[in-house]
């Protein structure tokens, strides 16, 4: 591993000015950024630690509208364990479980998994179906953009460089039902092959609205309109589920890697679509 | 279990190192430091066959903090012939002239700060003019890419005498034996079938990485290493160096895991040549990455074709195996010619034919990894069995129980088969599994099925360990004895073994961690053969003891058959609390070596291990995922030294197995090692394990081993691969045939069975 300068900030203000044209590349948890550095991909000159921060960015509440309010530096155990996650979106707890392991749940934190751009990774497919945004600090203030905006490519994001994730929104949406769904084909805790978030409101036998993410198996995460807009109206019986599954094959650019070809991860898109549609709408809430 | 008519052999006591290593109080030689010591940094090859232009080492000299750069040159200039291995002496300390696989160490930085040395070892320019490659066992029989132009038979194995290699070829090794006449049986046969099955690339993983310190100065090394191979360090070193082994030092500890990775020498040589060169000890240290491109698993091609008459008997079989050695020898050509033997499994089959060829290619180099070839054996003749067994239309156990080998009968190599409880193996995975009992198939896109699989192999033989047991004028007793502890709980068993001959509580006992100065010689731990070898080495050191406690009790007049306590009896020599008995023993067993065109020998192996498992697996048909719902494992293991660290040996062989079996495999592409890291090299988790996993072992006894006893460390990796392929087969109708096993590849298989195979656009 190469030398580099750590500053340890404290507080956000005096972080972004540390990055940027000031050279500093940031750093909350570490788990990506060391697996990066130990192998050289990425040897920055400084890096920006953000562990000591104003407090306030590792806080989980509600706000007066009931909507989830998570820190950016939240870990993502502190996540798993939140009796106010599990109340506003039980599909997040649920994902916990099996998002990597708890050594490393204890110390990545839910701003750098999203601003990491890894494809891989199991919340930003479960943000995007939930329709969670991002409130973005810079040195000109802040601003608010969704979770489905931030991916522009594998590891790119639509962050500038002097921009940090301050925190993110989670609606509430009590009538909403989802469900989270993942394939890994190595070992278990591997990063998965497939990902695939449903989050929908029906109204009677049919459904009234539905956002579909997937992630791992495309270089960004990213949405399924045409699944979304073939559910939608639709009663969501065994002949649509089949319909909509068949109609991912087409719609998202997949590729080969050492966890399946892309042929095998279109087929693994077919059926867990319609997995997790089923799951969604026969699961309480979670 | 009770130990019978023994009080402490056959019982199981905890672990001596068990409390130290959990409250994290245990030495490992990773963690050790020497004053004034330098850290050494390899720099590596990124091509996999090519020569060396030349070595550019200004920039990382230049480098503030870097003590020296060294090449192999800089080693020649120091050890006129600086090449080692146990087989070949083809292994240069770092490259000479060429590079023969990617990651080859082919020059070093020191510096007193390990992170000074790696960037330096980064500003290492080198130029090569790049050499057509071979990568795969089959092609390296023909192939045009030479990988050694020159081959260096050690000559240091009695069993290895005729070890020569074959000029301007890949083959390192060839094995061939025949018994019966196989064609006449193929001629005759009612069917035949042939099958032809692959394994991967894998790497042992121990958690504490390889490493050695040297400290070299007036003719003296002493070398601390986290080695499985104390003595053969020592040999192999003084070799080098030209000094006699009592100038050489080899000092170990407990290890963290060696599973093989450990064996011979490994970094040891290269600790050695740089503290020489730079006259202060230096540190070799590994990380988890660097270890593959040390030493992996063989993959192997086997090719198995047997003759069965109109009875489901086999008459007949005929085995090629190709083991991938990659680029130097290292104990490849003994595994060849150690599992060859048995490739034609644990059948009584009058006419055999094998042919097994140890190859290099430019991977990195495969050595002994648990189980030495055994595992990739048994995937293909237990693959091929239940194959067989369905295509006659026979139950799989039924037809394994009609062929099985038994007691009295030769094995393949022409050696009686004593003490090995094959059927009763067999038998007990099948009372587990409840063969006999309906089994629910599962329906839908959920499909149940159940397999099972049985291998075998032979201890490594001849080898010799030796053993000192000394008694303190209290009481209390100290083993010395160089079996290294990594994690087998060998202490415990050797402290037991003593405890019971001396007949002192197992609390009195101290096993001295293997030192050459200090312990006698041992051959290695490796292939399950401390508790046979120098459990009897430590028996008999313990009954030469306790003759000579007998004889001094005899001298100071005490009567016979006086239990005196032994602190008593010194005074009574001594006149005061003083003096040391000392015991000491050889032991090696008896051994006739094969002969080379027939592969023939009356007396092959002094015991044979037997592991057999069963697998109950669901299979998602529209993924091809799966589940193991359980992993059964029952082995032959003679009686238990002490039963519980016998289970735990076995459990552990089927997990690491299991590793193997489902996710562990070296990617290499385009020449280029893609996943050297734990990050993308999957070990098992505890979210892989089987629901439900039981280990075992029959009752059985290994006549001519101490207190009936016989290894246990390896036999629990047998059959897991072949019993779940078997299940999968079973569940689902589809034939896995290469390793490992993924979702994916039963995914295909199911597309392929439906005749609508998975187009790849």
């Amino acid at each position: 591993m190469h030398f580099f300068e750590l500053a340890e900030p404290a507080s956000l203000q005096e972080a972004i000015g540390l990055l940027g044209d000031s050279g500093g590349r940031p750093v909350a948890g570490g788990t990506a950024v060391m697996l990066m550095m130990k192998t050289g991909v990425f040897q920055p000159e400084r890096l920006v630690s953000l562990r000591k921060i104003e407090s306030q960015y590792s806080q989980i509440r509600l706000d007066s509208e009931g909507n989830l309010r998570l820190g950016a530096m939240t870990p993502l155990r502190r996540i798993e364990r939140s009796a106010d996650v599990a109340a506003v979106a039980p599909v997040v707890t649920a994902a916990m479980r099996r998002l990597s392991n708890v050594r490393v749940r204890n110390v990545a934190t839910l701003g750098g998994h999203l601003a990491h751009g890894d494809p891989h990774l199991d919340l930003p497919p479960v943000l995007i179906a939930l329709n969670a945004s991002l409130v973005v600090a810079s040195p000109s203030g802040e601003r608010t953009m969704p979770v489905e905006d931030l991916f522009r490519g594998y590891l790119e994001t639509a962050l500038a460089p002097d921009e940090l994730i301050a925190e993110v929104i989670v609606p509430a949406n009590p009538d909403q039902r989802a469900a989270y769904l993942k394939h890994t084909t190595r070992s278990a805790e591997d990063w998965p092959a497939l990902g695939i978030a449903v989050a929908l409101t029906l109204n009677g036998g049919t459904v009234e609205t539905a956002r579909v993410a997937i992630g791992a198996a495309t270089d960004t995460p990213r949405r399924l309109t045409s699944v979304e807009t073939m559910l939608i109206g639709n009663p969501h019986n065994d002949a649509v589920l089949q319909t909509t599954g068949d109609a991912t094959a087409g719609e998202a650019e997949v590729h080969s890697d050492a966890r399946g070809s892309a042929a095998y991860k279109r087929e693994l898109i077919r059926v867990f679509t319609a997995r997790a549609i089923r799951q969604a709408v026969e699961g309480d809430r979670a | 279990m009770t130990g019978g008519s023994t009080t402490t052999v056959g019982h199981s006591f905890p672990r001596m190192e068990g409390r130290a290593k959990v409250t994290g109080q245990a030495d490992y030689i990773y963690n050790m430091r020497l004053p004034s010591m330098l850290h050494a940094k390899v720099h590596r090859s990124p091509i996999s066959h090519g020569r060396i232009r030349s070595i550019n080492t200004a920039a990382a000299a230049a480098m503030p903090g870097v003590h020296q750069v060294i090449t192999g040159e800089d080693v020649k200039a120091v050890l006129p012939e600086p090449y080692y291995g146990p087989a070949f002496h083809d292994q240069p300390i770092l490259a000479l002239e060429k590079v023969r696989h990617f990651g080859e160490p082919v020059a070093v930085v020191l510096a007193p700060d390990p992170h000074v040395a790696e960037t330096a070892a980064q500003r290492i320019v080198v130029d090569y003019e790049e050499l057509p490659a071979v990568f795969d066992e089959v092609e390296a029989l023909t192939s045009e890419a030479i990988v050694h132009e020159e081959l260096k038979p050690a000559g240091t194995f009695a069993d290895l005498k005729h070890l020569s290699g074959k000029r301007d070829t890949n083959i390192a090794l060839d094995f061939h034996l025949n018994h019966g006449d196989a064609d006449k049986a193929f001629a005759e046969a009612a069917h035949v079938f042939e099958h032809t099955f692959r394994t991967q690339q894998t790497m042992h993983t121990p958690f504490e990485p390889m490493v050695a310190l040297a400290d070299v100065r007036n003719d003296r090394a002493e070398i601390f290493s986290s080695t499985q191979s104390p003595s053969f360090v020592r040999f192999e070193l003084s070799r080098l160096l030209g000094w006699p082994e009592s100038n050489v030092r080899v000092k170990t500890s407990h290890l963290g895991g060696g599973f093989g990775a450990k064996v011979y020498v490994k970094v040891e040589a290269l600790a050695m040549a740089l503290s020489l060169i730079a006259h202060r000890p230096v540190r070799v240290a590994q990380t988890m990455e660097e270890q593959f491109y040390t030493i992996t698993k063989h993959p192997n091609t086997f090719r198995i074709r047997s003759a069965v008459d109109g009875d489901g008997r086999i008459t007949g079989r005929k085995c090629e195996v190709w083991w991938n050695g990659g680029a130097y020898a290292d104990i490849g050509p003994r595994v060849t010619q150690k599992s060859g033997f048995t490739a034609a499994g644990p059948y009584d089959i009058d006419n055999i034919d094998i042919d097994s060829f140890a190859l290099y290619t430019n991977r990195p180099p495969a050595g002994a990894l648990r189980g030495f070839g055994i595992p990739q054996l048994v995937w293909a003749y237990e693959s091929h069995t239940d194959i067989i067994a369905s295509e006659l239309g026979l139950d799989p156990v039924d037809f394994r129980k009609r062929n099985i080998l038994r007691n009295g009968r030769p094995q393949a190599v022409g050696t009686i088969v004593e003490d090995g409880e094959f059927e009763a193996v067999l038998d007990g995975v099948a009372q587990r599994l409840g063969w006999n009992r309906p089994f629910d198939k599962g329906s839908g896109t959920k499909r149940r099925g159940r397999g099972v699989a049985i291998g075998f192999k032979a201890s490594i033989s001849p080898t010799t360990s030796s053993a000192i047991v000394s008694v303190n004028a209290d009481g209390s007793v100290i083993v010395y004895c160089s079996t290294v502890d990594m994690g087998q709980g060998s202490d415990t068993a050797m402290a037991q073994i003593a405890a019971e001959v001396l007949d002192v509580p197992l609390d009195l006992i101290r096993v001295v961690n293997p030192d050459t100065d200090v312990t006698p010689y041992d051959m290695s731990t490796l292939g399950s053969r401390s508790t046979f070898h120098m459990g009897h080495a430590v028996q008999l050191a313990a009954t030469d003891a306790r003759d000579k406690l007998r004889a001094m009790a005899d001298e100071v007049g005490l009567p016979e058959g006086s239990n005196a306590p032994l602190p008593e009896l010194f005074i009574k020599k001594f006149g005061m609390r003083a003096g040391t008995v000392v015991g000491a023993a050889n032991y090696k067993p008896d051994y006739a070596p094969p002969n080379y065109e027939t592969g023939q020998s009356p007396n092959a192996t002094p015991f044979w291990m037997i592991g057999a498992a069963g697998a109950e697996v669901e299979v998602d048909t529209e993924t091809g995922q799966f589940r193991i719902l359980r992993l059964v494992n029952v082995c032959d293991i003679g009686k238990p030294i002490n039963p519980e660290v016998v289970e735990t040996q076995i459990s552990g062989a089927a997990v690491m197995q299991l590793g193997f079996t489902l996710t562990e495999t070296m990617i290499i592409e385009n020449g280029q090692l893609t996943n050297p890291s734990l990050a993308d090299y999957k070990i098992p988790g505890l979210f892989d394990m089987p629901d439900v996993m039981e280990n075992g072992f029959i009752e059985a006894e290994q006549h001519n081993g101490p207190f009936g006893a016989k290894g246990a460390g390896e036999s629990g990796t047998f059959g897991v691969s072949p019993a779940i392929a078997n299940a999968i087969a079973d569940a689902v109708g589809v034939r896995i045939t290469e390793m490992p096993i993924t979702a994916e590849a039963i995914f295909r298989a199911l597309r392929e069975k439906a005749g609508r195979p998975l187009e790849d656009v």
